[in-house]
C-alpha cells in the first residue's frame, strides 16, 4: 500500500505535529505509509510465531500421546475418582472413573485432529476443483457451481449435519464428509474469484497460442498460481472444522471409537461442573489454544502474503 | 423493480422446495426403522405394520413423496411421534423462544461489535489494534458449549446472580445472549474493521477531511455509509443462520426453543416433526434473506436492484 493509506495515517499524524507548533513536520506522508507497513509486517510477524507455538503445544502432545508416560485412557481406577489436577501423578487430574484426564484429552485429540484434516483435505480438493472449473471455463459450469453455492447458504446448515450424523451413525467417515461438505463453498468460492482473475493474464493466452489443452492450461499453469494463497484459507478453515467436530461430538453426534473426543469429554464433564471443575475447563482451554493457534498462524500468514501481493490483487479478490 | 422481486421469491421458493425435498429423501434413504423407534421394544411385527400402515410408511417411496407434497400445500406436515401433536404447531409453539433469544443476540452483537470495529480501523496497525485483534480471535476460537458452560458456572453456580437454564424470567435470556454474542462479535467486529479499513483509506475521505468536516461525522456518515451494505449482509446472514436454532447454545442452557427441540427429534426418528423445523427455519430462513437483499437499495443509492447488485 502506497497513497492508498494516507488517509488515516495523516489522521494520527496531525496529533504528534500538534506539540511542535508553527514549524511544518517533517514527516511526510511517505514515511507514515512506510512505518505503517513495518508495523504491519512486526504484527504479523508476530502473529505467525505465537501461532506457531500455541499450534505445537497442541499437536505435538497429541500425535506423541501413546510415547508419553501417562496412563491409558481407558484405565479406570474407581478409588482415584476426580481427583484434581497435579495430584498423585495426574497433570490434568482424574474423571468420574478414575481415568488420566490428560491422557483422555490427548487420545481423544488425536481423533478430532485426523477427523479434521481428513475434512480439509477433502473440502480443499472439491472446492478447488469445482472453484477453478468454474472460474475458468466461465458458462455453463460456472452457472452450475454458482447456483450450488447459492443453494448452500440457504440450508440450515448445522441441522442438515446433525440430521445427516443421526441418520447415517457418527461413523469417521460420516463426519469428515458432513464437516467438508459444510466448508467445501469458502474454497471454491475464493478459488473461483483468484482463478477469474488469473485467467485474464498473458500466460493464460499464450499458451492458449501455442495450442494447449485448456485442461492442460488450468492444470500446470493456472492452478499452482492460485493453490498457494487458496491453501490460506484452508488453514482458517481446520480451526473451524476442530470447533465444528466438537459441537457435534458435544451434541453427541461425534466419533464413538475409539475414544472419546474433545466435544464428548465436556460434555461428559458437565454434570460435574459444581464440584470438579477441571473435567470442563482443562480439555476447553486445550480446544482453545489449538484454534486460537491456527487462526493467529493462518491470519498472519495471510498478511504476509497480502502484502507482498500489494494491494492490488487483495482488491480484486475482495470484489470479486 | 417488480421483476427482480419476482425472481427473487420465485428463487426462495424454490430454495425451500429443494431443501425440504432433501430432508425428505435423506430422512427415507437412512438406515433404521422409524416404527420400531415409535412402538416399545417389545412390540410384535403385526404391531409394528400395524403403525407402519397408521404412518403411511407402508406405501411406496414415491407415494409417499406425493402425500407429502399434497399435504405441504394443504400446511399439514403430519404428527409428531413423540409429541401426538400436529408437527407444524409444536415447532411453532417453539419458534417464539429461538426468534427471542436470535434477536437479543444480534442486537448484543452489533452494539458491541460495530462500535469495536470502527475503534479498530481507526487504530488500525498499532499495538493496541493488534491487542484487541488477538481478543476477538480468542472469542471467535472458543467453542460455543465451552463457553456456555464457563459463564453458567461463574454467574449461575460460583455466583448465582442469574438463572441456569430454561425461561423462567428475562435475567434467563442473559447468558445464552451473552455465550452467542462472543462469537459474533468476534466475527462481525474484523468485518467491521476491514471495511471501515478500506473506508477511510479512500480518497474521498481526505477530501472531506481537508473541508473540516468534523471525525465523527467523516466516520459515521462517510466511511460507515460506505461499508453499511457489506455490515448489514453479514449481520442479516448470522441472524438467519441463528434462526435455525442456535442449537449447541440452547442444548447447554436447556432453551425451550427449536434448536434443543431438533435434536430431540432426532434422536427418536420423529420424521414429521425434523421435516416441519426444517420446513419453519427454511422458510424464515429464505425470507429473512429475501429482506436484506431489498434493503440494498435503502442503504446505497448506488444499488439498483437486479443491475447493480451482482457487480
Amino acid at each position: 500500500m502506497t497513497a492508498t493509506t494516507v488517509g488515516p495515517a495523516d489522521g494520527s499524524g496531525s496529533r504528534d505535529t500538534a506539540a511542535s507548533p508553527g514549524r511544518p513536520s517533517a514527516v511526510t506522508a511517505k514515511d507514515l505509509a512506510r512505518s505503517a507497513a513495518v508495523r504491519r509486517r512486526k504484527s504479523a510477524r508476530l502473529k505467525i510465531w505465537v501461532g506457531s507455538v500455541g499450534v505445537a503445544l497442541v499437536v505435538l502432545p497429541v500425535a506423541l500421546a501413546n510415547l508419553l508416560p501417562i496412563p491409558g485412557p481407558d484405565e479406570q481406577s474407581l478409588s482415584l475418582r476426580r481427583l484434581p489436577p497435579l495430584t498423585g501423578g495426574h497433570l490434568f487430574g482424574t474423571d468420574q472413573l478414575g481415568r488420566d484426564l490428560l491422557s483422555r484429552v490427548l487420545h481423544g485429540g488425536q481423533v478430532s485432529l485426523t477427523v479434521g484434516v481428513l475434512a480439509i483435505i477433502v473440502s480443499g480438493v472439491i472446492g478447488l476443483i469445482a472453484g477453478a472449473a468454474a472460474g475458468f471455463f466461465g458458462g455453463w459450469v460456472d452457472t452450475v457451481v454458482s447456483r450450488l453455492l447459492e443453494a448452500q447458504l440457504s440450508l440450515p446448515l448445522l441441522l442438515m449435519l446433525l440430521l445427516v450424523v443421526a441418520l447415517f451413525g457418527p461413523s469417521i467417515p460420516v463426519i469428515t464428509f458432513v464437516i467438508a461438505f459444510a466448508q467445501w463453498p469458502e474454497v471454491a468460492r475464493l478459488t473461483r474469484s483468484l482463478v477469474l482473475v488469473e485467467r485474464e493474464k498473458p500466460y493464460v493466452a499464450a499458451a492458449r497460442v501455442l495450442g494447449l489443452h485448456r485442461v492442460t492450461t488450468l492444470l500446470r499453469h493456472v492452478l499452482p498460481n492460485v493453490v498457494k494463497q487458496a491453501s490460506l484459507v484452508i488453514l482458517l478453515l481446520l480451526a473451524q472444522a476442530v470447533l465444528l467436530e466438537s459441537a457435534l461430538s458435544y451434541l453427541g453426534a461425534g466419533p464413538q471409537r475409539p475414544f472419546a473426543t474433545w466435544g464428548r469429554i465436556i460434555a461428559d464433564g458437565q454434570d460435574y461442573i459444581t464440584t470438579s471443575w477441571w473435567l470442563v475447563t482443562l480439555p476447553g482451554l486445550v480446544i482453545v489454544l489449538l484454534v486460537v493457534g491456527v487462526n493467529l498462524l493462518g491470519d498472519g500468514l495471510r498478511d504476509r502474503a497480502r502484502r507482498r501481493k500489494g494491494p492490488q490483487t487483495e482488491g480484486k479478490v475482495s470484489r470479486a | 423493480m417488480v421483476r427482480y422481486v419476482a425472481q427473487r421469491v420465485g428463487q426462495s421458493i424454490l430454495a425451500i422446495f429443494l431443501t425440504v425435498s432433501t430432508v425428505f429423501v435423506l430422512v427415507r434413504l437412512a438406515p433404521g426403522d422409524p416404527a420400531a423407534a415409535y412402538a416399545s421394544p417389545l412390540a410384535t411385527t403385526a404391531e409394528l405394520d400395524r403403525i407402519r400402515a397408521q404412518f403411511g410408511l407402508d406405501k411406496p417411496l414415491i407415494q409417499q413423496y406425493g402425500i407429502f407434497v399434497q399435504d405441504l400445500f394443504h400446511g399439514n406436515l403430519g404428527t409428531s411421534f413423540s409429541f401426538q401433536a400436529s408437527a407444524l404447531d409444536v415447532v411453532l409453539s417453539r419458534m417464539p423462544y429461538t426468534i427471542m433469544l436470535a434477536v437479543s443476540a444480534i442486537l448484543f452483537a452489533a452494539v458491541v461489535a460495530i462500535p469495536a470495529g470502527v475503534w479498530m480501523a481507526r487504530h488500525a496497525d498499532t499495538a493496541r489494534e493488534l491487542g484487541a485483534n488477538v481478543a476477538m480471535i480468542a472469542g471467535q476460537s472458543m467453542p460455543e458449549f465451552w463457553s456456555g458452560i464457563m459463564l453458567l458456572t461463574v454467574f449461575a453456580v460460583l455466583v448465582p446472580v442469574l438463572p441456569a437454564s430454561g425461561f423462567t424470567s428475562w435475567a434467563g435470556l442473559v447468558l445464552p445472549t451473552v455465550t452467542v454474542g462472543i462469537l459474533q462479535i468476534a466475527l462481525i467486529s474484523r468485518l467491521v474493521r476491514r471495511e471501515m479499513g478500506a473506508g477511510f483509506a479512500a480518497p474521498y475521505l481526505t477530501i472531506a477531511r481537508s473541508r473540516g468536516i468534523p471525525e465523527r461525522g467523516l466516520t459515521w456518515r462517510y466511511a460507515m455509509g460506505n461499508s453499511a451494505v457489506p455490515v448489514v449482509t453479514a449481520l442479516g446472514t448470522r441472524f438467519a443462520a441463528m434462526l435455525n436454532g442456535v442449537v449447541v447454545v440452547e442444548v447447554v442452557f436447556a432453551w425451550p426453543g427449536v434448536g434443543s427441540l431438533v435434536v430431540r427429534a432426532l434422536e427418536t426418528r420423529d420424521y414429521p416433526l425434523i421435516q416441519a423445523t426444517v420446513l419453519v427455519t427454511a422458510v424464515l430462513t429464505v425470507l429473512v434473506q429475501l429482506l436484506i437483499d431489498l434493503t440494498y437499495p435503502l442503504l446505497d443509492p448506488r444499488v439498483r436492484l437486479g443491475k447493480a447488485v451482482a457487480s
